[in-house]
């Protein structure tokens, strides 16, 4: 892995330049580059550690078959619109396998049903909004809150409208310099139903099968050892 | 391989889609954004006829036509009055930012679609597969389940229905449910069968030694030439941005969009870049039909 770490430490050094030459010389119009540059800036690191941690051949497996689960989850549901699994499968990778893994089903999600669907320029707002849910799925894991039905739905429902307010994001870094507060209300106004849909599955799913979800992937995780400890 | 602009190589076309995607951002003279967004409709009447672009022209006009339409009526800052609708002043230069802004992203998303086009799955993966080996590695074989899946949960689909659970009658509660309740099926199904997967890899020698990647893509004589002629370009037209050509003033106070002869250099050398998939494809046309 010398090879790649070299290649790493090269893509986060020309990042960070590009960062400081953005903010001295594009001092106006670029934010929407600037944006996807700071994006890609906040989760390269978290690829790094994926790159460098000593992961197994069926834990790679495992996590490509929950990315995987999530992404095809959209396709029974795709005569319910509003309602989408993914985000329930990804909080339950994060709570079972870490906040690494968690991150990196969720990224990767995003990824690969972008394959299917598209890719865009929502591609890494998503894969970032989405990687954090599971990421702070598995950082608040072991706290007697997260424990219970009550907070895993609290959670699950916050998550709902923080994730709507990442995607509204690109939309209105896209166009900061008409930036007025009706703007901005307007367009949060306009998401509000399609959050409150999202908030209110992602409940519905954590009450109703987050019992037997946690069971399954702990029973993986017990019977083949995979995913258990996050060293450091 | 394919022809065309199939057969250039995939790092010289990913630099051509950050170099068009960073001039849809950098410049904002509504005449660079027009003349970008029309070569680029250019480029993807040249991959299929457009047939891509079809798909995506409602989402495209739809986004367009309510930027430039709502703008100036929700944005009232400009010096320049144009006239008085319910008490609210429309500026000018509301309502040419609301144009910039529309094409702007109308541009970033015309390179997407011809990005999904020419860079597919393979090839992103391949550039990506030379910095992050093991997440494209990761993501390629996420990709390779996902119409494994889809199969399966067919087969789950098939078979539950003749227990009476479906997702098409019921109430939208019961209807999730079953929705979710198949997917635990193919959860704990999906699961083992992917510790076997990992399993037979390990006996086929995976992790022994350092991964190294297979090179589909060989760099050619043409495909250097023209990333050259895209890097010398590129640079010209960072340097005439950096110098505040290609750019016009909306905020505080509009300034002018009279074109200045460095403009016009600097806008010749972005039509270079922007249209450089129609002078390969027009290239290979013109050898097919003319050499001797």
């Amino acid at each position: 892995m010398g090879r790649s770490r070299k290649y790493l430490l090269i893509v986060s050094v020309i990042l960070l330049a590009l960062l400081v030459i953005s903010i001295v010389f594009f001092h106006y119009k670029a934010y929407l580059l600037l944006s996807m540059i700071v994006i890609a800036a906040i989760m390269i690191p978290f690829f790094a550690r994926f790159e460098w941690r000593d992961v197994g051949g069926r834990e790679v497996v495992l996590l490509a078959m929950m990315a995987a689960i999530a992404a095809v989850g959209r396709v029974p549901f795709a005569g319910l619109p509003s309602i989408q699994p993914t985000s329930f499968i990804i909080i339950m990778a994060g709570l079972v396998f870490g906040a690494e893994s968690g991150f990196i089903v969720g990224a990767v999600a995003a990824i690969v049903s972008n394959f299917f669907l598209g890719q865009g320029p929502w591609t890494p707002w998503q894969m970032y909004g989405w990687g954090m849910m599971g990421m702070t799925a598995g950082l608040l894991r072991n706290t007697s809150w997260m424990k219970t039905l009550w907070g895993k739905c609290t959670f699950g429902f916050i998550w709902g409208y923080i994730f709507g307010w990442i995607m509204n994001m690109w939309v209105i870094v896209g166009n900061i310099e008409a930036l007025t507060w009706s703007y901005v209300v307007g367009i949060f106004v306009s998401s509000v139903y399609f959050d409150l849909a999202h908030a209110i599955s992602n409940v519905f799913f954590i009450v109703v099968f987050s019992a037997s979800w946690m069971k399954i992937l702990r029973r993986i995780q017990g019977k083949y050892g995979l995913l258990q400890e996050q060293p450091g | 391989m394919g022809n065309g602009i199939q057969a250039i190589h995939p790092f010289v076309m990913f630099f051509y889609y950050i170099c068009v995607g960073f001039f849809a951002m950098f410049f904002n003279h509504p005449l660079f954004l027009l003349a970008g967004s029309l070569s680029l409709i250019a480029v993807n009447l040249s991959h299929d006829g457009g047939r891509a672009m079809k798909q995506w022209a409602p989402l495209m006009i739809m986004m367009t036509v309510v930027i430039i339409v709502i703008n100036p009526f929700i944005n009232s800052r400009g010096t320049h009055v144009w006239f008085y609708i319910f008490g609210k002043q429309v500026t000018y230069e509301a309502t040419l930012y609301g144009v910039v802004t529309a094409l702007s992203l109308l541009m970033i998303l015309l390179v997407f679609v011809s990005l999904n086009n020419v860079l597919n799955g393979n090839k992103l993966l391949y550039i990506f597969a030379r910095i992050l080996p093991r997440t494209a590695f990761l993501i390629m074989m996420s990709i390779r389940f996902v119409p494994l899946l889809k199969r399966r949960l067919t087969e789950i689909q098939d078979v539950q229905r003749l227990k009476g659970m479906t997702m098409t009658q019921g109430t939208l509660r019961e209807r999730a449910k079953s929705g979710m309740s198949m997917l635990q099926i193919l959860l704990s199904w999906s699961l083992e069968e992917a510790v076997e997967t990992a399993d037979s890899m390990k006996a086929r020698g995976y992790g022994l030694g350092k991964r190294r990647p297979y090179i589909p893509y060989r760099m050619t004589k043409s495909d250097a030439y023209w990333l050259s002629y895209l890097v010398i370009f590129f640079a010209l037209c960072v340097m005439g941005g950096l110098m505040g050509y290609g750019k016009i003033m909306i905020y505080p106070e509009l300034g002018t969009l009279h074109l200045s002869f460095s403009d016009w250099i600097v806008f010749i050398c972005g039509m270079a870049i922007a249209l450089f998939p129609v002078f390969v494809e027009g290239r290979e046309q013109l050898k097919w039909n003319y050499s001797i």
